[in-house]
Formats: structure tokens, C-alpha cells, sequence
């Protein structure tokens, strides 16, 4: 159960890095995609149990109808005279699915901004940080300098012939 | 816990103050083998399997153990299991726990450098890396990987010491298909459960350590035939 919902952390995570990346070549939306994680981002976590889900199961976007915070940007959007509507992006596809952006405006303003991402499929795919598998090794087998010594060590009997054992002698 | 542990000071300081935290450490280490023995029948673990003692008058300590061992065997898919034999034992997870603490406690009263080493598995705090040996799962002689860890854990498990009695809690059978588990981690008790449920796993076990990696867990791993298997962010010694 924690594994799936670290999954879900992650797809929702991977998502929002992707939507980072695309929305920084869109002038327009960059502030409202600046803004909204710190929007989520701020709120009190609803628990305190530190788990990730509650944090991450939020929608990033969240129907924040506040401007972002900066003067300046205000200023742009103001001389831009946004146009109240619903706008969407140009749907673009990369290696991990079809990402297509919406944003709605209000007097003005940038009023929610949202994106579509791939739900489906492997989220390891999605999240940067994939698996990789062990890869094989040569079993070595060295007699190196060392100062500890990590090995299965059950009984007192096990110790008295490991190697640990010799170096504490050594060193005592 | 019938448990030889090593302690080593690398501190400058006054022989006296290193004495003194030596005992402190042996004292607390025995305090724990009394409070958590499933050997001793008035230690707390055993008054709370036994009913003697509910969960509510069960030290701050017990239940963090409860609720660690509980975590960790669904993070373990269920291969580390603190009631595998029957009865609750958490030793597997207190042996770790109780190290760690320790080396939180010497970091905190002025020990930069040292290791504590239970079992084979070590915590280690330094401000240069030390030198460790990976047991040779054939070979106890000889090292089968030299590690280099500054701060960390190093814990192995492997089925050359208790034979056919690694055991298989999923599968309700001995584990067979690796040698030996060496997870290398922030945490010794997580560490030390990783390769304890990667070594019950088998042969899975290698994919499933592999996924670790995310968490900051790294490993290496022998078959009972002989392969070796390395995590790519290993700190393999130069």
C-alpha cells in the first residue's frame, strides 16, 4: 500500500517537472506555473504523519484565483489585456505521453491553470530517478587493508573467527 | 541479544572521556538487551507478547519498535517479519535501532569519528571515509568488496552462517538463491531489514534491492552459485 502510493507521488511529481519545463517557454503561463506548487505547497500539511500522499495526491494547480504574487508580472498580464476564456494549449507529445496545458482567465488575470499528463503506463517511466537493475559483478576475493569488517555474524562462536574479531584484537 | 559488539572511538580526546563513552554506550546497549530480550521473561518485549503488559503501558521506546517493524515489513513486501518464528521478536530490528541510537548519542556528546559494528553490521559517523571489508560469503578470510563510507550504514546478511535457517516468511520455506546481502544506507536498522528480506527473497531479491536505490539504500549481492550483483551507486573503495 505505501508502494503504491509513492508510485502515485511520483507520477504526480514527474508530471510536475515536465509542466515546469514546457510552461517556461510559454510566457504567458510561466507565472501561474511559478505560482501554483507554492501554492500547494504552503498549505499545512493535513496530517502531520510526514507521509508524502497528502501533499501529493493535491492538484497542483488548484483554482488559485489570487495573481501570482510578483508586481511585474501583474503589470505584463495587465498590459497584455488578457482576455477572459478558456485557453488551451498546443497538445505535445514527448517520450512519455501527450501533455496539453489549459489555462482560464478571468477580468484580466490568469484565474486556474492545468495540464494533462500521461496517467497511464509505468510510472517509473515518468519519474527521472528510473530503476536499474544490479548489474553483475566479479566475485572478488581480497585481503585489503580495512577497519571494519561487515559480514553475518549470528553467534559469538562466528565472531570469535571473523575477521572483525582480528582487527578489534589488533587494535585493542 | 548474544551479540558481540565493537566500538570504535577515532577521537582525539582525553583517554578518560573516551573511556567514559565507551561505558556509556555498553550501558546502554545492555539496557536494551534487557528491555528487548525475547530470551528474558521480564523484559518488556516479553510482557507485551505475553499480555502481561498492554500496548498503552508499553515504553515510548517498544512502540516505535512496533510501529518500525510494521513498516518495515510491508516496505518488505512482508519479508521482514517480526513474528516469522510465531511469537512477536523484533530483535532484527532492535539489534539495528539500538546501534544507531548510539551513534547518535556519541555524535552528540563530542564523537566526530568512530563505528559501531553488531553482528557484523556497522554505523559509522567520521569526517573522512572509513575502509570497509565485505565479507567473502565462502571465504571467511577474505572480502569479497572494500567499501568506503564516511557516514552510514553497512549491514550483511547472508545464509553462510545459519545454513538453511534464513527463512522464507512469504513462502513458508528456508530461503534459498542468495549467498549474502549487503545493503549500505543513512540507517542501520533499515539496512539491516533490507538485506534480511532481499536474503529471504532470493533470487527477486535482486530486482527488488535494485528499486532501494531510490530510498538511498545501496547493495550488493551473491547467488548461491557464485554471481555477484552491485548497485551502480556502490561506494566501492579505489
Amino acid at each position: 500500500m505505501r508502494r503504491s502510493t509513492a508510485a502515485a507521488v511520483g507520477t504526480l511529481t514527474g508530471a510536475a517537472l515536465i509542466l515546469g519545463v514546457r510552461l517556461s517557454v510559454q510566457p504567458p503561463a510561466v507565472p501561474v506555473a511559478a505560482a501554483a506548487p507554492v501554492d500547494a505547497g504552503g498549505e499545512p500539511d493535513a496530517e502531520s504523519t510526514g507521509e508524502p500522499a497528502p501533499a501529493g495526491t493535491k492538484k497542483p494547480s488548484g483554482k488559485k484565483t489570487g495573481a501570482p504574487s510578483a508586481d511585474d508580472e501583474k503589470k505584463k498580464e495587465e498590459e497584455a489585456g488578457l482576455k477572459a476564456g478558456t485557453y488551451k494549449g498546443k497538445a505535445v507529445q514527448n517520450q512519455y505521453g501527450t501533455i496539453q496545458v489549459t489555462i482560464k482567465v478571468g477580468d484580466g488575470k490568469i484565474t486556474s491553470a492545468d495540464a494533462t499528463y500521461p496517467t497511464d503506463g509505468f510510472s517509473g517511466t515518468i519519474n527521472p530517478k528510473a530503476v536499474q537493475a544490479l548489474s553483475s559483478a566479479t566475485l572478488e576475493e581480497q585481503s585489503a587493508d580495512v577497519e571494519a569488517v561487515s559480514g553475518a555474524t549470528f553467534t559469538s562462536q562466528s565472531y570469535v573467527t571473523s575477521l572483525q574479531a582480528a582487527l578489534d584484537k589488533a587494535g585493542a | 541479544m548474544g551479540t558481540v559488539v565493537s566500538i570504535e572511538l577515532a577521537d582525539d580526546l582525553p583517554a578518560a572521556r573516551l573511556t567514559a563513552l565507551i561505558e556509556s554506550t555498553c550501558a546502554w546497549l545492555h539496557e536494551v538487551d534487557a528491555r528487548f530480550s525475547t530470551y528474558k521473561e521480564d523484559s518488556e518485549v516479553c510482557r507485551f507478547r505475553s499480555g502481561a503488559l498492554p500496548l498503552d503501558d508499553c515504553s515510548a521506546d517498544l512502540r516505535h519498535v512496533l510501529d518500525r517493524c510494521a513498516d518495515l515489513w510491508r516496505d518488505t513486501d512482508g519479508y521482514f517479519d517480526a513474528y516469522a518464528g510465531g511469537p512477536l521478536d523484533p530483535s532484527g530490528y532492535v539489534k539495528g535501532w539500538s546501534v544507531e541510537v548510539a551513534s547518535q548519542r556519541l555524535a552528540a556528546a563530542g564523537s566526530t569519528r568512530h563505528y559501531i559494528g553488531a553482528g557484523g553490521d556497522i554505523r559509522m559517523r567520521g569526517d573522512r571515509p572509513w575502509r570497509v571489508g565485505v565479507r567473502h560469503p565462502w571465504k571467511a578470510d577474505k572480502l569479497a568488496w572494500v567499501l568506503s563510507v564516511t557516514e552510514g550504514a553497512v549491514a550483511t546478511s547472508g545464509t553462510y552462517e545459519r545454513g538453511a535457517h534464513v527463512w522464507n516468511p512469504v513462502a513458508g520455506r528456508p530461503a534459498t538463491g542468495l549467498r549474502s546481502v549487503t545493503v549500505v544506507g543513512p540507517d542501520l536498522a533499515v539496512a539491516d531489514a533490507y538485506a534480511t528480506a532481499a536474503l529471504a527473497m532470493g533470487e527477486p531479491g535482486l530486482s527488488w534491492l535494485a528499486k532501494r536505490v531510490a530510498d538511498g539504500y545501496e547493495s550488493a549481492a551473491v547467488t548461491d552459485d557464485g554471481r555477484a550483483f552491485t548497485s551502480a551507486g556502490l561506494p566501492v573503495a579505489t
